[in-house]
Parts: C-alpha cells; sequence; structure tokens
C-alpha cells in the first residue's frame, strides 16, 4: 500500500472539503440554518467557469473570477430575496431549510436547461507527474494553493479587518453586536458572498478534477455538512481542522473498503458516519470558537 | 393510451401519495419534526414488500411486515438526532435518504442493485381486464389510505394530539408539564415512518418493478410540497395538497407529450414547483387550509365563563 499516496489524496479532499465548508459553516453560524442550496452555489461556480474557459475561450485564471462572482452574486441575492424576507416574517428554520432546497431545485434545474444533464468536461488537459513514490496531478497543487489561500485570507479577513470582527461579534451574539452599531445587514449580505463565493470555488475545482453535473455540488454536499457539524457550526477554525480530519478518514476508508471487497461508492457514508458519531459523542463539533453559549 | 387508465393511474398515485404527505403531516404539522429523507422510508417500505413478497407470503402481511420494519428503522435513525436542535435532524434524515440509496444500489444481492427488482403481481386473477385491476388497487390504496386517515385524525385528535401540539409549540413548556418530550417525538417518528413505509409498499405493489433511482430526494421534497401547500396539521389540507400536487405533475407530462415548448418541461417542472413553495412559505405559510382548534369540553367551559363574565 501506498501511504504516501493516501496522505497526499487526503489532503487533497481536505483542501476541497475546507474550501466548500468554510463558506457554508459561516452562513450556517450567522443565518442559523442549514443552507442546502450550498451545493447548487458550488454547481453554478463550475458553469459559469466551464462557460468562460470553454465556450468564451478566456484563460483559466478568468475562470476563478467568474466562478467567485457568479456564485457570489447568487448567494448575496438569495439571501437578500428569500431568506431575509422569510426571516423578516418570522419563518421557523425548518421554513428556512425548506425555501433552501427549493431555491437548490430552481438553480439545479435551470443549470440543467441551460447546459443539458449531460456530463460536460473541462478540455484543459492537466499534466501529471511523478515526485518520488507520489503520482501528482498539477490541478491538486493548485488546490491545495487554495485552500492554504482561503484559510490564510479568512484568517486576516477575521482576526484583522473590521468587518471580519463584525462578522464574528454578530455570530457569536446578534443583539450585542447591534447594540454596538454594528450593521447587522451588511455584514449578513457580505458573509453570503463570500461563502457562496468560495463555494464557486470549490465546485470549479470539483468539476475541473472529475466532471460537470448539475449534481456536482449535490454529491459532496454531505461530507461538506459532516466538516460543518465535526468543526462547530459557525467554526471557522474547526472547519480546518474537520475538513483535514474528514479528508483522512475518507481515504483511509476507500483503501479499507477496497481491501474488504465493498464498493467504494460507500465513500459517502462514511462521511455520514463520522456526522452520527458527532452527534452522538460531541454535538458542538471540535471547537467553540466564536459561539458564546 | 387508453384516457380511462390515464386517470386512473392518477387517482392511485394521489391516493400513495397522500398517505407519505400524511405521515409527514403527523411529525411536521403536528409535532414539528422537520423529517427531510421521507423518501428512505418510502424505500424501505417498497423493498421489503418486494423482497417479502418474492417468498410467497400473503401481501396483506407484507404491507404489514414493510410498515413495521420502516417505522423500526424509524425510530433507530430518529434516536440520535431527536435530542438536538431541528436542523440536526433535518441533515441526518436527508443524509440517511442518500445512504440507503447508495446501499441499495452497491449491494446487488439486495434487489439486483441498479437492475431493479420485479415485484410479481399480488393482484391478479383469471379473466381480469387491465381496467378492473386497476380499480382494485383504488379499493385497496384507498382502504390504506382511509385506515391511516382515520389513524392520524383520532391520534391528533387526542389527548395525545394535544400533547405533540404542545411539544411543537413550546418543548419546554411540554417538558415542565411533565411530558417526556423525547418519546414522544420517537414514537411519532417511528408512526411516520411506518405509514410511509406502507405508502412505498404499495407503490412496489402497483408499480410491479422497483430501481433505486425511484427514490431520488426530489420524492422527499414533493411531498413536502403537498404538506406545506394544503395546511400543516390539518389533515385535509394535506389530501388537498397530495391532489393539487399531483394533477400538476400530470398536467406538465401532458404538456411533454401534447405540446411544444422552448423549455424541457421536466426542468420546468421542478424551477415551478421550487418558486411556488418560496411563495407559499412567504405568503401564505399556514398553507390553503389552516390548523383547526383544539376542541375539548374544558375550552367550552371557558368560553363560557367568558360569555357570561
Amino acid at each position: 500500500m501506498n501511504w504516501a499516496q493516501v496522505l497526499f489524496n487526503s489532503c487533497v479532499t481536505g483542501s476541497l472539503y475546507l474550501i466548500s465548508a468554510v463558506g457554508l459553516t459561516l452562513t450556517y453560524g450567522l443565518s442559523r440554518f442549514p443552507n442546502f442550496a450550498h451545493a447548487e452555489f458550488m454547481a453554478l461556480g463550475a458553469y459559469v467557469g466551464y462557460w468562460v474557459t470553454e465556450q468564451l475561450g478566456l484563460g483559466f485564471p478568468f475562470t476563478f473570477i467568474a466562478a467567485f462572482l457568479a456564485s457570489g452574486v447568487l448567494g448575496f441575492l438569495s439571501y437578500k430575496g428569500i431568506f431575509q424576507p422569510l426571516a423578516k416574517r418570522g419563518a421557523t428554520i425548518i421554513h428556512l431549510m425548506i425555501a433552501s432546497i427549493a431555491l437548490g431545485f430552481i438553480v439545479r434545474h435551470s443549470i440543467g436547461e441551460i447546459w443539458s444533464w449531460a456530463p460536460l468536461f473541462f478540455r484543459v488537459a492537466w499534466s501529471s507527474f511523478d515526485v518520488g513514490m507520489l503520482r501528482v496531478t498539477d490541478i491538486w497543487l493548485w488546490l491545495i494553493l487554495a485552500a492554504v489561500a482561503t484559510g490564510v485570507i479568512m484568517h486576516f479577513l477575521l482576526v484583522k479587518t473590521k468587518i471580519g470582527k463584525a462578522i464574528r461579534a454578530t455570530s457569536s451574539n446578534p443583539e450585542l453586536a447591534l447594540a454596538s452599531g454594528i450593521n447587522i445587514n451588511r455584514v449578513t449580505l457580505t458573509t453570503w458572498f463570500t461563502g457562496a463565493a468560495l463555494a464557486g470555488i470549490a465546485g470549479l475545482f470539483r468539476a475541473a478534477g472529475t466532471r460537470l453535473s448539475p449534481l456536482l455540488g449535490w454529491d459532496i454536499l454531505l461530507p461538506t455538512f459532516a466538516v460543518t457539524i465535526l468543526g462547530g457550526i459557525g467554526s471557522f477554525y474547526g472547519a480546518i481542522a474537520a475538513a483535514f480530519i474528514i479528508g483522512l478518514i475518507e481515504n483511509v476508508g476507500v483503501v479499507i473498503l477496497v481491501n474488504l471487497g465493498l464498493s467504494t461508492e460507500y465513500r459517502m457514508a462514511i462521511a455520514f458516519g463520522i456526522l452520527i458519531l458527532t452527534l452522538l459523542i460531541r454535538p458542538q463539533g471540535l471547537t467553540r470558537m466564536f459561539r458564546g453559549t | 393510451m387508453d384516457p380511462l387508465i390515464y386517470i386512473l393511474d392518477l387517482v392511485v398515485f394521489i391516493g400513495i401519495f397522500a398517505i407519505v404527505a400524511l405521515s409527514l403531516n403527523l411529525e411536521y404539522g403536528f409535532t414539528g419534526l422537520g423529517n427531510f429523507g421521507k423518501v428512505a422510508f418510502f424505500l424501505i417500505g417498497a423493498y421489503t414488500y418486494a423482497l417479502l413478497i418474492e417468498t410467497g407470503l400473503s401481501f396483506v402481511l407484507c404491507l404489514i411486515i414493510a410498515a413495521l420494519l420502516s417505522g423500526l428503522i424509524g425510530s433507530l435513525i430518529s434516536l440520535p438526532a431527536l435530542r438536538l436542535r431541528e436542523d440536526y435532524l433535518a441533515i441526518v434524515t436527508l443524509a440517511f435518504g442518500e445512504i440507503i440509496r447508495i446501499v441499495v444500489k452497491a449491494e446487488h444481492w439486495i434487489a439486483h442493485g441498479v437492475w431493479g427488482i420485479s415485484v410479481p403481481p399480488a393482484i391478479f386473477w383469471q379473466g381480469a381486464s387491465f381496467r378492473m385491476i386497476i380499480v382494485t388497487h383504488i379499493g385497496l390504496i384507498f382502504l390504506c389510505l382511509l385506515i391511516c386517515f382515520i389513524l392520524v385524525q383520532l391520534l391528533t385528535n387526542s389527548p395525545y394530539g394535544r400533547i405533540i401540539r404542545a411539544i411543537r409549540e413550546d418543548e419546554i413548556a411540554a417538558a415542565t408539564l411533565g411530558k417526556n418530550r423525547l418519546e414522544y417525538k420517537a414514537q411519532v417518528f417511528m408512526m411516520g415512518s411506518a405509514i410511509a413505509g406502507l405508502g412505498g409498499a404499495l407503490f412496489a405493489q402497483y408499480i410491479g418493478y422497483i430501481e433505486p433511482y425511484m427514490f431520488l430526494p426530489m420524492l422527499t421534497f414533493t411531498v413536502w410540497i403537498m404538506v406545506l401547500l394544503g395546511g400543516p396539521a390539518n389533515n385535509w389540507g394535506v389530501l388537498l395538497g397530495a391532489t393539487l400536487v399531483q394533477l400538476f405533475d400530470r398536467g406538465t407530462k401532458m404538456v411533454k407529450d401534447y405540446l411544444f415548448v422552448p423549455v424541457d418541461p421536466n426542468n420546468l417542472q421542478y424551477i415551478l414547483l421550487g418558486i411556488l413553495i418560496i411563495f407559499i412559505l412567504l405568503y401564505r405559510p399556514g398553507g390553503l387550509l389552516k390548523e383547526s382548534q383544539v376542541k375539548t369540553k374544558a375550552l367550552e367551559k371557558a368560553a363560557q365563563w367568558k360569555r357570561h363574565s
């Protein structure tokens, strides 16, 4: 068994989950409901990226900017247009979750209508090379780099900048934040934009590594939720740790599955198992960085 | 296709989905439990029925066992999540629906994975016409629906129903009155899953062939629309919701068959359903039919006192 490869693959998986889960955990912590349309934020980023590179013929850096902006704007609009009005009318958490699923269906089937349900592929050929025993593809290196960049930038944003501090304050105590003169509305909208935009980047990487399908985000939504809950809802650092823990368990788990002669489709079940265990043993997750009670 | 059969088929589906919607109404409408994995229990019911009927058991027994097994698995799944916040229950049940489909798909020894499994017909006799058979199916399904409806209606208008409504309105208040909220929630979840399992078994029995891709999360979502549109905590409303959503579903399928539209009707259907649900939540969160007032002797007396004073 090539354990170095398993470790490297865990890093790649963890990086993907990190980028997708940071946005989810921040919006979940702030608006206090799990946004199931996060999956479609990922899918939209991937498809807009595809449109920019493959159909407009622009370079790959533009792809990232396009995916970031498109998903970010969708996140902004969906909060402004759906979740905020619902919350103002006193919708329960179940109503908000149902609305997010409904939004997911609207976006997913719109994508299916525009780009068809057949799988699409990026024509960019990724070069792969060997480092010692490792087989490395350059898109994976970009993914790890993007995850590190996300971690570092978000860390400075949350710790050093005014808006980051406002996000943390609102997340831990909205009333106190409001009383301290923080514009909660602006903070929430910024978070939804950033979270969705990061989801778009995650979707783009997922699509570049595998393929495009309207169900692309839905396929990794469950591990993303597992990361969010294991890390502790609303906790940025918890999500980073949880992303790599789940990445590792999944990759080791796949090796075990293969050795046991079981289908690798159970990969999803591994994340589900971690989710259930977390809820049973430590429902508050690894850390409670930003939330007081 | 024979237009009469088309209508009869629609009636069958209204019946099956009304049963599933009733089960969600018991869980969500009356108790406030957000079960986002309804499809899982529908699937368990369907596959249990399909596998049992092959062994030659009588189909009534198969229906009962399918319902009981769904109920059992439902209570097991709900336990880790019920004592936590409602969003955890939603995530766990949603994920469970996906996992159970993966298991059935990956384990070929259960039911041939993606190849699906055919269900031997239980309703068949010498010289029966296709119409006669469908009418018999309708009879069976509506009998089950009637039983479930009476059961849920009696249950929710009994002292038990008032307790679960109290848990929905204010868990802590219910707990201070000495009601074990976890126990009540687990019981409701078990009953809801059992009824959904019965719906799944009837579905398998009618369709005659099942495969994992019939049990996508969309099914759960459709049932949610039925409950939210018709009116949560109103059993008549849920019947209305099931009928309207099925009619809408058939309507868009007819459009596909007879009319030309530039948009794929399949996509359009889901986009419209999504928009519809957001509009319901925004402008009519109580659904079409409102929850009826609880009627008890004590309330009547209180009303009398109020009039006299």
